[in-house]
């Protein structure tokens, strides 16, 4: 079980270095071809077969975002995920070909931060890549935005003590700090990935006030009506186990609100 | 819950015990007033018949009847004691023939007469007033009534209520078979360890069909899913590989146009195999309906005008936080939002759109007015096969194959059917189809 990580030629190295994608798929195909397709699209690409080559390529190398399928020999994509958020906040995209709520939830709640249903366009994989990394790299500063482009995906809290009380938001015993993308929980630095940490924000910018889960689709997901609200849902379920459960409040048949205080 | 629904299980058991109550208080009274009647004549009679024969004595000792006996000759007799008494003694002055007869015209006129033959033509006549009797008699049938009455207060609710346990658990049955068909398929009624009777037994059936519905659904499922994935795995390798062919090669786009079919097929199938087996449910959300069906159609890339009209003032309905199934989509908001699922609109208006394209003729035009989406084209309208029958598979409109697989109309009316919508399919009146998507149909 050797990491088959097949380094993918950089062919548009224009930036300082190119962004690097690591897909697990099991079909020797898809794997080949999502790699010259994304390849192409000036993204680094490494590939592996299974889950336990997936895992042990992740941990070799810094990627900054994982396309894993869900059914892999070994360790499933589900299993995969779960490991991997154990260790990283890295954006993580499902591909799935069942396509089936099971499937998808599963996925979502094992930490992924999106899905595709298979067969996907590759102009429709690389927008959801480039959502996510958006996401990974986002600072309402942009200066900060500007500056933290270039590394890989943060995780969102390494330039704490930077923090002015006027960008320092504090409900209750959460403080979010916008500017350090700081989020701490009874002084306690709480892990959030770029999606969690982005919806945090998008709540945190409105607080009391509530947010439907399209609204939130599209702000944060970069969704239009396509986009499946479960993504939504799921994301708030992991971002309220980190944060504490009474902070988001669920307002039935609208969407959600942060809690003031 | 229906307290007032004069069918009820509740007050047909309590209108059958008030009903067998009044049977047994009509019979039982009927006896004790009969009984009693009778007492009482026997007494009247008897109380006439002892001053007869001790007026009768009297007369025999002294040729004096009493002062309160009458002497009267047979002519003077009422007519019932004349003709029941003989006219002439028959066995001498000892033989004593006697006739009573009771005088009734209520409501206060009740004598018992006695009537003895003293010789000759005299006769000793008696009165004996019974009002007493008859008015007790009265007072025990009032009192039977009243008492009956008493019973019927205590007996109608005690048996209203007597009914609730079997309600309860009817109303429990009841409430579970509409989850189940709903599609909570774990839910079931069970027995609560209860001894069997005619409603665990039902309950025990009813889970068993919920079983039966859910392995059948289960196993559906699961073929439909693993369809899809043997499908699409080999058909994303496909698109993939097939993205990476030069773009301005023909026989490329040939491939590629190609693909795209068998992908919109594929899907197709699977969706409606989805639908088919029940699996699909609505995910509701507050949209506005005009900016979703306006980028909708804007994103089919095809010549369809669509106008927004806002909604009829009594369609405007201010429904919010509606139930979490189909039943509650289609409210109108005060903000022209409509609770709905968008992907799956988005699906139905695009197929109706593509359909229009591809089987009518243009302009299309698609109009969102309150709930409802109509979609309206300018050619042949649809064949009287479909107005009649609605949407079937691989039946176009067109008698030429390869012109659409006549999938699409069947995947959105499947969809409508999710989101409790109707889908309606007719010909306008100056030509053309006109498919007509109401979010919130009223009931049937």
């Amino acid at each position: 079980m050797t990491s088959n990580a097949q380094v993918g030629s950089v062919s548009e190295a224009r930036g300082p270095a190119p962004v690097s994608v690591l897909v697990v798929e099991d079909d020797a195909t898809i794997r080949r071809a999502v790699q010259l397709a994304l390849e192409r699209y000036g993204y680094r690409v490494d590939v592996a077969a299974d889950g336990l080559d997936g895992l042990e390529a992740f941990r070799a190398g810094a990627y900054d975002l994982l396309i894993l399928d869900v059914m892999l020999p070994a360790l499933d994509g589900i299993g995969l995920c779960t490991r991997i958020r154990e260790e990283s906040s890295v954006p993580v995209l499902m591909m799935s070909a069942r396509g089936d709520a099971l499937d998808v939830v599963a996925g979502l709640e094992a930490g992924a931060d999106d899905y595709v249903v298979k067969p996907v366009d590759t102009a429709v994989m690389v927008a959801r890549i480039r959502a996510l990394l958006r996401r990974a790299t986002f600072s309402p500063d942009a200066e900060e935005a500007a500056l933290r482009r270039t590394g890989p995906a943060g995780r969102g809290g390494r330039t704490a003590g930077r923090a002015a009380p006027d960008h320092v938001l504090t409900f209750g015993d959460l403080t979010v700090d916008t500017r350090g993308m700081e989020v701490r929980r009874a002084g306690e630095t709480v892990a959030l990935t770029p999606t969690e940490l982005r919806l945090l924000l998008e709540f945190a910018a409105a607080p009391g006030t509530v947010l439907d889960r399209r609204r939130l689709l599209r702000e944060v997901w970069d969704y239009g009506w396509e986009g499946d609200t479960r993504v939504v849902d799921l994301c708030v379920l992991r971002l309220r186990k980190k944060i504490g459960g009474g902070r988001i409040e669920t307002v039935r048949g609208f969407g959600y609100k942060l809690v003031r205080g | 819950m229906d307290l007032l629904n004069p069918r009820a299980l509740r007050w047909k058991i309590a209108a059958l015990a008030a009903a067998a109550c009044c049977a047994v208080a009509a019979v039982v009274g009927f006896l004790v007033h009969d009984a009693t009647r009778e007492r009482g004549l026997r007494v009247g009679t008897e109380r006439a018949t002892t001053r007869l024969t001790a007026a009768e004595r009297e007369f025999e000792r002294t040729g004096e009847a009493p002062a309160d006996i009458d002497v009267r000759s047979r002519a003077e007799l009422p007519a019932p004691l004349a003709r029941d008494l003989p006219p002439r003694p028959a066995g001498g002055p000892g033989g004593t023939a006697y006739a009573t007869w009771y005088d009734v015209d209520p409501p206060n006129w009740y004598w018992m007469w006695g009537a003895a033959v003293v010789g000759g033509d005299r006769y000793l006549v008696v009165r004996e007033d019974m009002s007493a009797e008859v008015r007790s008699l009265q007072l025990l049938d009032r009192s039977i009534v009243k008492s009956v009455l008493a019973a019927l207060l205590v007996v109608v609710p005690l048996a209203a209520l007597a009914t609730e346990p079997i309600n309860r658990r009817l109303r429990h049955g009841a409430r579970t078979a509409r989850r189940i068909a709903d599609g909570d398929l774990d839910a079931r009624i069970g027995s609560a360890g209860r001894a069997r009777d005619e409603i665990t037994e039902m309950a025990s059936a009813v889970d068993h069909m919920a079983t039966a519905l859910q392995n059948k659904l289960d196993n559906e499922r699961r073929f439909t899913a693993d369809v899809a994935h043997e499908l699409r795995t080999p058909l994303m390798g496909l698109v993939t590989a097939a993205g990476l062919l030069p773009e301005d090669d023909e026989a490329a786009g040939l491939v590629r146009d190609r693909l795209r079919a068998l992908n919109a097929l594929v899907e197709d199938l699977l969706e409606i195999s989805r639908l088919d087996a029940g699996a699909e449910r609505a995910r509701l959300d507050p949209v506005p309906l005009g900016e979703l069906v306006a980028d909708v159609v804007r994103r089919t890339d095809t010549d369809t005008r669509v106008t927004v009209e806002p909604g009829d003032a009594d369609e405007v309905r201010t429904v919010h936080g509606a139930s979490a199934g189909a039943r509650g989509a289609g409210a109108v908001g005060s903000a022209g939002l409509v609770e709905t699922d968008p992907r799956r609109v988005e699906r139905i208006v695009v197929n109706l759109v593509a359909n229009a394209h591809r089987h009518g003729a243009g302009p299309v035009e698609v109009t969102v007015a309150g709930t409802r989406i109509a979609v309206r084209d300018h050619g042949p309208g649809f064949p009287p096969e479909l107005l009649a029958d609605g949407p079937r598979r691989f039946r176009t409109g067109a008698s030429e194959r390869g012109r659409g697989h006549g999938l699409g109309l069947t995947v959105a009316q499947g969809q409508a059917g999710v989101l409790g919508a109707r889908l309606t399919f007719a010909n306008a009146p100056g030509g053309g189809a006109l498919a007509t998507l109401d979010l919130a149909p009223p009931p049937p």
